[in-house]
């Protein structure tokens, strides 16, 4: 509940020019999505509804402001069972990121912390089909062409890098898909089965070629990002997770703010 | 009786499909298998002061979500602190590998000391939010005939019932006809609720279980 004064902020920072704060949700329209990644052999194409979803990564800023907050999940005192050990290793103290970097996307977060973060706001993590709906909106919205999606996404697998985030002030669109961070998302353990019809398939990488509904560039790398993030324990802290949280609409919100959004 | 018979028979015919089904989600898992070895190998490494705060600290109690029994009471898993538990996560419409997982707990709990099978609660959790209601889960214990104080079937909200499985290292996705995939799992609790043994896979030898439960019993 609490972010929707961050999208009521939006709203009006929008008609104040002031800048968009990052990590402000924004809306997505829902629509028919294709998934890349085939989990049923039925089902080529599903239906997303509407959801908001945060702008850009959760910064260090907000996740000190949440920690502080919610002490059960600072540095010191997370329960062993949600984490890796790794928790915020980054950070010079239990409650201070790193000098210079409060618009950095915080990192060194298990699934459990960001999902508990995402609650606090009166969210939630997106699901992989969320997500991946949005990325293909956000390719259309940005012009990335299939290529340079691909190409895009695997340089950042080859130096990933974390950097502060910049936003459009007046931006009303995502940013920062592919460039800074990889993200939780809430069933990121992939099931890579067909009910009780299934072939033996581990999802390895080899396999991939056979989960694609086409084989294409973007649909590998996507296939790529899937793999390499359901490769880890929702324990896991790592340099190059991150996560943004999803919000459900409710029918009176979509009336009053659709449209602004 | 006659109830539990039906699982059984399913065993023949579903090992060798669901079995198969099941290895390469199986072989996933390893990797969180590990971590929680990993956990507890550290656990046992620290003084025993330390050791009493940090298996609290990876207790899947700490998940602090309620959840409703078939009985229609309200709990938490930390109500469950004291005794030995044996959990497991099923759906009551499933009638392929879920029958078969329910039978391989009441297995390890035929297999337990007289003295274990008193202390031992036996938790099977719905993947199944919309369908299994308290109300369908205590006709599920009818059914199975699990109608004794050691079972408890557990109804809960989607996003606790995938913390849960994700603390198990159980992975599920629910199907577009609304039925789930799972990996099936049985875990040993200790008395703190720290993992202390997995089970993976159905129809699995009881014996290394049963063995770790009565273990905990006398601790």
């Amino acid at each position: 509940m609490v972010k929707w004064l961050g999208v009521a902020g939006l709203m009006f920072s929008t008609l104040t020019a002031s800048p968009l704060v990052l990590s402000d949700p924004v809306r997505i329209n829902g629509g028919e999505f294709e998934p890349p990644v085939l989990l049923d052999k039925e089902r080529l194409s599903i239906e997303i509804n509407s959801f908001m979803l945060d702008a850009t990564p959760v910064t260090n800023q907000l996740f000190l402001d949440f920690v502080k907050s919610h002490p059960k999940w600072q540095r010191d005192n997370i329960a062993a069972l949600f984490h890796d050990g790794n928790y915020l290793k980054h950070w010079p103290q239990n409650n201070a990121y790193p000098d210079g970097q409060a618009d950095h996307p915080v990192t060194y977060v298990s699934w459990f912390a960001a999902r508990e973060y995402c609650a606090a706001k009166g969210g939630r993590l997106p699901s992989l089909n969320e997500w991946e709906y949005a990325s293909v909106q956000y390719r259309q919205q940005q012009n990335i062409s299939d290529d340079d999606y691909a190409r895009n996404l695997f340089a950042w697998y080859s130096q990933p890098k974390s950097d502060e985030q910049r936003v459009n002030v007046n931006a009303t669109e995502l940013s920062h898909m592919y460039d800074r961070v990889n993200e939780w998302v809430e069933d990121y353990q992939l099931l890579l089965t067909n009910g009780d019809d299934v072939d033996l398939l581990s999802g390895s990488c080899g396999d991939g070629a056979r989960f694609l509904s086409s084989f294409t560039k973007a649909n590998y790398a996507t296939f790529f990002r899937y793999q390499s993030r359901s490769d880890y324990a929702p324990q896991s802290s790592t340099s190059t997770m991150g996560f943004r949280c999803a919000y459900d609409i409710s029918s009176d919100t979509i009336a009053s703010n659709g449209d602004q959004l | 009786m006659n109830n539990l018979l039906k699982p059984a028979a399913y065993v023949a015919l579903v090992l060798s499909s669901a079995l198969l089904v099941l290895a390469p989600t199986l072989a996933q898992d390893h990797s969180q298998h590990k971590s929680g070895h990993e956990n507890h190998a550290n656990h046992k490494n620290h003084t025993s002061m330390d050791a009493a705060k940090i298996s609290h600290s990876s207790s899947v109690y700490q998940v602090d979500a309620h959840w409703i029994t078939h009985k229609g009471e309200h709990m938490t898993l930390a109500d469950l602190q004291g005794q030995p538990v044996i959990v497991s996560m099923i759906y009551g419409s499933c009638t392929t590998a879920c029958p078969v997982l329910v039978n391989d707990a009441k297995r390890l709990y035929s297999s337990l000391s007289d003295e274990a099978k008193k202390q031992v609660k036996l938790v099977m959790v719905s993947f199944d939010n919309s369908r299994d209601t308290p109300k369908a889960l205590a006709d599920y214990v009818k059914q199975y005939n699990l109608n004794s104080d050691s079972w408890v079937f557990l109804h809960g909200e989607d996003q606790d019932i995938r913390t849960l499985a994700t603390v198990l290292g159980v992975r599920y996705r629910k199907r577009p006809d609304g039925d789930f995939d799972h990996s099936n799992l049985i875990t040993v609790l200790d008395k703190n609720g720290v993992i202390e043994h997995r089970v993976e896979g159905l129809g699995q030898p009881m014996d290394k279980a049963a063995k770790v439960v009565d273990t905990l019993i006398q601790q």
